[in-house]
């Protein structure tokens, strides 16, 4: 039954939290989420005092699990909180720990999350907010790694956890998913909690540090989650999935081992990942179910063209500038103008790019733009302009980046005075 | 070869702030120490605050253990073998309990 020096599954506990909590919350209801992550912290603590001794027992999820609900019986019986309310909940709790190791089991803690994630993402609740509180619940991260992979500070993500759940408590916010278009604007909103995790996960920030990664690892299990749900079966659901799949494929090519910067051109194909890719394309094909169109089929549409091409020469430049000029359409966003401008080099040359640059670097939003001094430099070096790109780099090494980023500027600025 | 009982120490709140992900590493590596071929012995005593009977000169009294969130108790030993006491305390070095806060104390038994 049990195995004194037995493996244990990476991440397991941080699964297993999340589930728990989510479970939990679901049976006590969301104004105890707190006391359903203290029974699960109680939980694993338990594990780290018999394991050990008594090795790992043959089913660790199951075992975690039962204890979990034990003390929460437990914890329900002594807080009196629950008042005439306490038999009821002791008997449901009771219910749920006898379910027993079932595919309905796996359906009602996939419910359990799914709903979990519905709920932090109520449009009543920060953005900020909602992500941090699925971190923290649906996720298992503590506060202080979601503080570190947001480059925060540890009590200003404390308080938004405590905000975010205080406000759940004041608006009565149910874990019953709504009805009708209220639907649909939901999960749009789940969407974009989603997707901004990722984003937060992606950017180039310390590439060293793990967590980051974990994040985008989470945001796309989350949106796995929202997809596998038949309510949620829709192309644009799909679409997020696979353009978050396709890009964290090539998150190991992307810093070397001392954890400088490696551009999209420069990466090392074969090191991106493959099964991330498959399950990309997948999910790619999935979202060209009907006539819907959105952002994140364009975005995911890019990223699939991305990897469709063997090397850097072959990739088709022509496909994503038309792609980014789609974007463009619908988002207006700097952002995607600038990237915009890169591919507009990359299919007209050089000069054409560096046009495209000049309109949008009036854009007050972008004028002082790191990355857009930076993709100017670049231009400007391939123009054999090594002075005035040095004086971009220079440029953008004044202003906020961060310190993979300003290694990779300072070795431009090097190229371009040698 | 000696054997020595390794007391462990700890504060139970220490651990009310580890992440989910850190507790399964902490489990990992108090299971490693565990294996190794030094080690006679470990018990881990029961999460409660236990019994402490004394004796001052007047009649025998049980009372509860001291217990409080803030304060170390002992929350398990083992039994290792070594030449020296020097021996000892280098083979416990590299115990978890060390990363996580906890004290422990060195004691040689007699044979």
């Amino acid at each position: 039954m049990s195995q004194p020096s037995g493996e244990l599954l990476d991440h397991l506990f941080r699964q297993q939290a999340g589930r728990m909590v989510a479970r939990l919350t679901h049976v006590l209801g969301p104004s105890h989420v707190t006391l359903a992550e203290e029974t699960v912290q109680e939980a694993l603590l338990r594990a780290l005092q018999t394991w050990p001794q008594d090795g790992v027992p043959g089913n660790p999820a199951g075992w975690l699990f039962r204890v979990a609900h034990n003390l929460a019986i437990d914890s329900v019986r002594r807080t009196q909180s629950f008042g005439q309310k306490t038999d009821a909940i002791v008997a449901a709790i009771t219910q749920s720990a006898q379910t027993r190791e079932t595919p309905e089991l796996d359906d009602q803690i996939r419910d359990d999350e799914l709903r979990m994630i519905f709920m932090c993402g109520h449009p009543a609740l920060s953005r900020d907010g909602s992500v941090a509180l699925s971190l923290k619940t649906v996720g298992g991260f503590s506060v202080k790694e979601i503080a570190r992979a947001f480059l925060a500070d540890e009590s200003a993500i404390a308080q938004r956890i405590v905000r975010t759940k205080k406000l759940i408590r004041e608006r009565k916010l149910t874990l019953d998913l709504p009805n009708g278009p209220e639907l649909t604007e939901r999960l749009d909103a789940v969407l974009d909690v989603i997707y901004f995790m990722f984003n937060e996960g992606y950017a180039a920030h310390e590439g060293v540090d793990l967590i980051r990664q974990d994040l985008c690892m989470e945001a796309l299990r989350l949106g796995r989650l929202v997809a596998g749900a038949r309510a949620f079966d829709l192309p644009r659901v799909h679409a997020l999935v696979a353009l978050m799949a396709l890009q964290a494929a090539r998150l190991p090519a992307r810093v070397d081992d001392a954890g400088d910067l490696i551009l999209l051109d420069d990466q090392d194909r074969t090191r991106w990942d493959e099964r991330l890719i498959f399950l990309g394309f997948q999910h790619f094909d999935r979202s060209m179910a009907g006539a819907e169109v959105t952002e994140y089929h364009v975005q995911a549409a890019i990223a699939a063209t991305h990897a469709r091409a063997a090397d850097a020469s072959s990739v088709d430049w022509r496909t994503i500038l038309e792609l980014y000029d789609q974007l463009l359409e619908m988002t207006a966003s700097p952002i995607v103008a600038l990237n915009r401008a890169v591919a507009v080099a990359k299919v007209h040359g050089p000069a054409a790019g560096l046009d495209a640059l000049e309109t949008i670097s009036r854009d007050p939003k972008l004028q002082h733009y790191h990355l857009m001094l930076a993709a100017r430099g670049q231009l400007l070096a391939e123009l054999g302009r090594p002075e005035d790109a040095a004086k971009a780099f220079a440029a953008a090494l004044e202003r906020g980046c961060t310190d993979p980023e300003r290694r990779f500027l300072l070795r431009r600025l090097a190229q371009c005075t040698h | 070869m000696h054997k020595y009982m390794l007391l462990l120490y700890d504060v139970p709140s220490a651990w009310a702030k580890l992440s989910p992900d850190e507790m399964q590493k902490a489990i990992e590596k108090y299971m490693a120490w565990g294996q190794k071929p030094f080690v006679v012995r470990g018990v881990r005593l029961a999460n409660d605050v236990g019994r402490v009977i004394r004796s001052t000169g007047g009649p025998v009294r049980t009372t509860d253990g001291p217990y409080s969130e803030t304060k170390e108790i002992l929350g398990g030993y083992y039994l290792i073998e070594a030449e020296t006491y020097d021996d000892a305390v280098k083979r416990t070095l590299d115990h978890p309990h060390l990363e996580y806060q906890g004290t422990i104390e060195v004691r040689q038994t007699w044979e």
